[in-house]
């Protein structure tokens, strides 16, 4: 057991952990943070996504070691200061970008990362950037049509799916 | 102008709030004080003679609390199968023993031999590495007409076959539709798969089996789409435990699509162990896990025969199909080959004479049961490439001889047991023509060839039997309950509801979208309304989600529910105004008598109902 220190949505927060303990597993089960979702266990379907010093990057696929020190925002920070959904959030909500909501917490924050990066995102450069993340459920079209919508771009004309 | 209230409008889903924000209760977010974790340590071989178990090794690493083996569940029931098929000579399927641990012999890859249990998963994991196995390997069948061939391995030794069953549908057609094809001046023949395939939702099963030992009370949270129906297979049928001393929850679940739908060997698990150690248990699996003991879907292969006459008429049609069971019966994995595929083989067309017949098989593979439309896609697939492989044979256009074939007279019984009471397959196909462009198809096909590319054209056609709900035929097709579904409907002294169903959700939003059914009788606001679903200690018994069924039966349990709540409203409003319960009229959220000013609103009827 070794004692790791970051700042989770702006809070400091400290555990003992195994050399083998995983972010994911330090945020759910140390830090009750259970917004961040796993889905598969092996980098692939996106549903832990957290950012790490503003990078999104998959918690299932990062020991909680490696983020000693680091700045960590996990869906559970994303919300406005008076807790209301954020932009990106409320484009989910609008767009219908979701139903199950398992996936959701790393579909948000892979699309925030992605609009912090690149502001007014493309279809073709949204689809792209979402390789990483697996929906079961809505087919896609909401989601990118969402984050379109959160780049303030107009939706109004693409048919609901 | 869309509605803004009630059936037709549009209401962002309030489920959604607590998804965006990470704020969502789904099983695995479940964690009770206490509580041990189990790790399943599954069969790496197909097939194989259980030998010896030797867990003396790993019982005394680090964290250890128990290790079970299927010797511990001797005196505990099987996982029940909810249906019953009856073979073409009347007799009952064959129904194997389906253990929660493997006993004697593992029967396909995942297949769950121990179950340790320790204070955290990865002293789990680790002990049953430490897990000695002697597993004599057995050879395995995969392949199903392999499996029925004399002198197979046998998947069960108990059983006299693989053959589950060996289904004619309907069995009384048969000689008829033979005799059919041999007068038919054209029969087309196509060998298809219908492939196999994992349903992988985003979330995968967990279970968490919870104990009180001072009520004697067992609580399962699990990853269900029907919690009314996982209480009563396991606490009837394996662990005989009580409906009052057994709760079972299904909170927030990511995504089913059928493979939730059924009971499962770690569900059992995990309550069964809470009991025995007096401390929570709890299961997750690992999306690996989930490719080898959820149960996958289809599976079939399919030969299929259609006769048409010399004008292109289909005069019979005649399939054979081998339905993979996999190596134990899940649930309700008998019904989709039948009941929800033979029933649909008519499709959208007039053909007098149809025979189904389909043998279920066991093979040394994970079970198979529902998923997405489960069987009906399916039959759909083969009639619709059959129609297609008949029209390149006959030259003829694939569209033109649909339309030849088409039901156009309802009711209309098909020789598949049911009747469709109405339909206009025509207008249909008209408006897809027009939609799809037809006419313009040639040219987009030129502009796409000049690219150096290619274009096509398909046309499906596609009968859904869906609302799955009571009939005599469900009965008579062999379940083994009676899928209705139930509603309360509860209203609070201040006007406040709260519904209570037995459907679930998990994905569907149904927290937005049934408030709109009673808001729409009533005339109150839909916040004013409250869905509650997914526990039994909460709701009536249900039978929970599948088959498109939520708001088509679930609903009309509601509406049942909230007439008669709006019946006794009227005689509370009819007394506070001195009228007649005859002459009150409810509108816009208001008890009228009729021909007057007089009303009162909703919310003084229940106060009055109350206080």
């Amino acid at each position: 057991m070794a004692q790791v220190s970051m700042t989770v949505n702006g809070k400091a927060a400290s555990g003992d952990v195994e050399g083998r303990t995983l972010l994911v597993q330090f945020l759910r089960e140390n830090l009750h943070l259970t917004g961040t979702h796993v889905g598969c266990d092996t980098s692939q379907c996106g549903a832990c996504v957290v950012h790490v010093n503003g990078q999104a990057v998959k918690a299932c696929t990062m020991l909680a070691a490696e983020a000693e020190g680091a700045e960590i925002r996990t869906i559970e920070g994303m919300a406005n200061a008076d807790g209301s959904l954020n932009t990106v959030q409320q484009a989910f909500q609008d767009h219908h970008g979701l139903q199950c909501g398992f996936c959701t917490p790393g579909m948000v924050m892979s699309a925030s990362a992605l609009l912090a990066e690149n502001p007014n995102p493309t279809e073709a450069e949204i689809r792209a950037y979402l390789e990483g993340n697996i929906c079961r459920c809505t087919g896609y079209h909401n989601i990118v049509k969402a984050i379109m919508a959160a780049a303030g771009q107009d939706v109004s004309k693409i048919a609901a799916e | 102008m869309p509605k803004d209230h009630g059936i037709g409008a549009s209401p962002k889903r309030r489920e959604d709030l607590r998804f965006l924000t990470g704020t969502g209760n789904y099983t695995d977010d479940i964690n009770l004080y206490g509580q041990l974790y189990v790790h399943f340590l599954r069969s790496d071989v197909a097939h194989g003679r259980l030998n010896k178990v030797d867990t003396s090794d790993a019982a005394g690493m680090p964290g250890v609390v128990r290790i079970f083996t299927g010797d511990d569940f001797a005196g505990v029931g099987g996982l029940p199968c909810g249906w019953q098929v009856t073979d073409k000579h009347g007799q009952p399927m064959q129904e194997p023993g389906h253990p929660v641990l493997a006993q004697g012999k593992v029967r396909h890859v995942g297949d769950p031999i121990a179950a340790v249990v320790a204070e955290s998963y990865e002293q789990a994991r680790d002990a049953a590495e430490a897990i000695v196995l002697d597993i004599e390997e057995l050879p395995a069948v995969i392949d199903m007409k392999a499996a029925l061939k004399d002198g197979a391995p046998k998947v069960h030794d108990d059983l006299t076959s693989n053959l589950c069953y060996d289904w004619g549908f309907v069995e009384e057609n048969k000689a008829a539709t033979d005799a059919a094809f041999k007068t038919a001046a054209h029969v087309t023949t196509l060998e298809l798969v219908n492939n196999r395939l994992v349903a992988n939702p985003m979330e995968p099963r967990v279970a968490v089996g919870d104990y009180n030992r001072s009520t004697d009370e067992s609580t399962l949270y699990t990853t269900s789409q029907n919690p009314h129906v996982i209480r009563l297979l396991m606490g009837a049928f394996v662990l005989g435990i009580p409906e009052h001393k057994l709760r079972v929850v299904a909170p927030d679940v990511g995504g089913g699509f059928g493979t939730k739908i059924f009971h499962y060997a770690e569900e059992a698990f995990c309550t069964f162990a809470a009991r025995q150690l007096k401390r929570p248990v709890k299961w997750t699996s690992t999306r690996s896990e989930a490719f080898m003991s959820d149960a996958h879907g289809r599976d079939h292969v399919t030969k299929i025969e259609l006769a048409l006459d010399k004008d292109n008429n289909f005069v019979a049609l005649r399939t054979e199909t081998y339905a993979n069971m996999g190596a134990y019966l899940s649930t309700f994995a008998p019904s989709v080959p039948t009941w929800l595929h033979g029933t649909l083989m008519a499709g959208n067309y007039r053909t007098p004479l149809i025979y189904v017949n389909v043998k279920a098989v066991f093979t040394n593979t994970v079970p198979v049961d529902a998923y997405r439309g489960a069987g009906r896609p399916e039959a759909t697939y083969q009639l619709e490439r059959v129609i297609d492989k008949a029209a390149r044979e006959l030259g003829v256009d694939p569209i033109k001889l649909r339309r030849q074939n088409f039901i156009t007279q309802f009711p209309y019984a098909t020789p598949v047991a049911v009747e469709y009471d109405t339909g206009n397959y025509v207008a249909t196909m008209d408006k897809l023509e027009e939609i799809a462009d037809l006419s313009g198809f040639e040219a987009r096909r030129k502009a796409s060839e000049a690219k150096g590319k290619l274009r096509g054209l398909g046309v499906n056609c596609y009968i859904e039997a869906c609302g799955i709900a009571p009939s005599n035929l469900v009965g008579q097709l062999g379940a083994r309950a009676g899928l209705y579904e139930s509603a309360t409907v509860r209203v609070n002294a201040t006007g406040s509801i709260s519904v209570m169903t037995g459907s679930h959700s998990h994905g569907q939003g149904h927290e937005t979208a049934f408030p709109q059914v009673i808001a729409e009788m009533l005339g109150i606001d839909e916040s004013m309304i409250e869905i509650v679903h997914g526990d039994t200690a909460k709701g009536p018994m249900g039978m929970g989600t599948y088959g498109s069924r939520s708001l088509a039966v679930g609903g009309s349990a509601m509406v049942r529910a909230t007439e008669k709540i709006i019946n006794k409203a009227k005689k509370i409003a009819a007394h506070l105004m001195e009228a007649s319960d005859a002459d009150i009229e409810v509108k816009d959220g208001k008890f009228h008598v009729a021909g007057t000013d007089k009303s009162v609103a909703w919310g003084d009827v229940t106060l009055a109902a109350y206080v």
